[in-house]
């Protein structure tokens, strides 16, 4: 199918095109969350880390304006077809964007807590693995706006490396427990950042669902996504 | 996701509406000229029975032109004709061996603008009824209160059926001429934008009215509304420049269309 033109209202189009937006700015806010929150996890930065936790705030009024203005959208300009589904995509993906944000606003909780890690090893591993899964969220939210498929696909499928670093941490982490029994309470923490990183990947993963069946109609098949 | 085989979900596909698979009217190869233009080109359709089939497109895309091809309006226009067969029940309608009383009883129609007579409420009913069938008082007076139940009108005229039917708001003239229209007991309804005259409520009545009646009808409705054929319909057709460019269910036609030109015009891209 063709790339479908502009709209003969045109402030059709820029109600939907302030929609994208919006979901832009909720993710680079988002993917900030996470970086910024293991850089300071890195860093020992706490009061970056502080910083993290209250700007969480605007990712949920973003949510709150993304939703008042697609209920708007669908009252006033009735959308059909590939229309109705960016909308109800936009929709979906603001809660996701917003539970990301919310991963990042856990990390950096942590920040504090971990104070004492010494040279726990994963921790390299873990600023690693939050960058692909960063960058998985960057992407797919790309092929949002561009009403790109097969990018969404590509995002899917990098998936499996953000578990892989997963698994190899947890093990990694699971010894250094064995090891060294007085930093199991570290140890624990950073199990749950892994798990949190982890947990970004999966939901960049959905929004690449919702991303493709806004741009086809269709469902991605399992297939697709291995 | 993590350490988890994805269970095999077995995704039972949406039911629709249901429809009873069988076709009321066949059109094929059909074609249409006002004198030397062609209104329709080669257009083939099956309309199923029982079921609300909704027919959109620009103006000028030959819809009221489908319409009026299928109940022999077009006849008395001296320059206009027909080519091709539209099959109800296995006979072609455009044969002119098929009289056109036949078509007419098989076939009712209501328009755009409501059209009632002159006359009474009751004689606007009783009139088709008595030019049709050979019927006694009682007969036509039990048809007219019939017809009028199932215009979903009775309740508002049963104590003035003997009023001048101009009496009546737009919206109750509108149901009249459905009431007229179904009560010589025809099996297919057509309606040419027939709320587009009328206010949100009436045209609320009607849509509810077209809803109840699909069950012993088959209606195909012409609309400007797309939001009307969404709301009525379980099946739309899409006309362009007298081509049938696409015919689907009228969920999948609004949610993801197969078609260029059907997505352009639904969504508002069109021209």
């Amino acid at each position: 199918m063709q790339q479908a033109p502009d709209h003969t209202l045109k402030a059709f189009d820029d109600d939907l095109d302030r929609l994208r937006g919006l979901i832009s700015q909720m993710g680079g806010l988002a993917e900030h969350a996470i970086g910024e929150a293991m850089r300071c996890l890195v860093d020992r930065d706490v009061e970056g880390a502080e910083r993290v936790v209250a700007e969480d705030r605007k990712l949920d009024a973003l949510e709150a304006e993304t939703e008042r203005r697609a209920v708007q959208l669908i009252a006033l300009r009735a959308p059909m077809a590939g229309d109705l589904r960016d909308v109800v995509a936009a929709l979906k993906i603001s809660g996701v964007v917003e539970r990301i944000g919310d991963y990042g606003k856990n990390i950096a909780k942590r920040v504090p807590l971990l104070e004492s890690v010494g040279k726990i090893e994963p921790i390299s591993l873990l600023a690693e693995m939050a960058r692909i899964a960063t960058q998985m969220v960057h992407d797919v939210l790309d092929a949002f706006v561009a009403r790109d498929a097969d990018a969404a696909v590509r995002v899917c499928q990098r998936d499996s490396a953000v578990d892989d670093f997963y698994d190899s941490i947890f093990r990694t982490l699971l010894t250094h427990m064995m090891e060294n029994p007085h930093t199991i309470g570290q140890s624990a923490h950073l199990l749950f950042v892994a798990k949190n990183v982890e947990r970004v990947g999966d939901h960049a993963t959905n929004i690449a669902e919702m991303v493709y069946y806004a741009a086809t109609g269709e469902h991605m098949t399992d297939r697709q996504k291995v | 996701m993590m350490n988890e085989t994805a269970s095999p979900l077995q995704i039972v596909p949406n039911a629709e509406p249901v429809t009873s698979g069988r076709t009321q009217v066949a059109i094929r190869d059909l074609d249409f000229f006002y004198g030397k233009s062609r209104a329709l080109k080669s257009v083939n359709l099956d309309v199923p029975a029982n079921a609300v089939t909704a027919v959109i497109g620009p103006s000028g895309c030959g819809k009221s032109t489908l319409l009026r091809t299928i109940n022999r309006i077009y006849e008395i226009y001296p320059d206009q004709r027909a080519e091709g067969e539209i099959l109800i029940d296995g006979r072609n309608v455009l044969d002119r061996r098929y009289a056109l009383s036949d078509v007419r009883r098989k076939v009712g129609m209501v328009f755009q603008k409501p059209t009632p007579f002159a006359s009474s409420i009751r004689n606007n009913v009783a009139f088709a009824l008595s030019y049709y069938e050979k019927l006694s008082k009682t007969e036509i007076a039990d048809r007219v209160e019939d017809a009028l139940r199932q215009a979903a009108l009775w309740d508002e005229v049963k104590d003035k059926l003997n009023a001048s039917a101009l009496s009546l708001s737009g919206g109750q003239q509108q149901r009249l001429c459905i009431a007229r229209t179904i009560a010589v007991r025809p099996e297919i309804l057509l309606l040419d934008e027939a709320t587009s005259a009328l206010d949100p409520i009436s045209t609320a009545k009607i849509e509810e009215l077209i809803h109840e009646l699909r069950e012993r009808f088959t209606i195909v409705i012409v609309t400007h509304n797309m939001q009307q054929a969404a709301r009525v319909s379980q099946r739309t057709a899409f006309f362009h420049l007298g081509e049938l460019v696409e015919f689907d269910k009228t969920s999948r036609i609004f949610t993801n269309p197969a078609q260029d030109r059907t997505r352009d015009y639904i969504t508002g891209r069109y021209g």
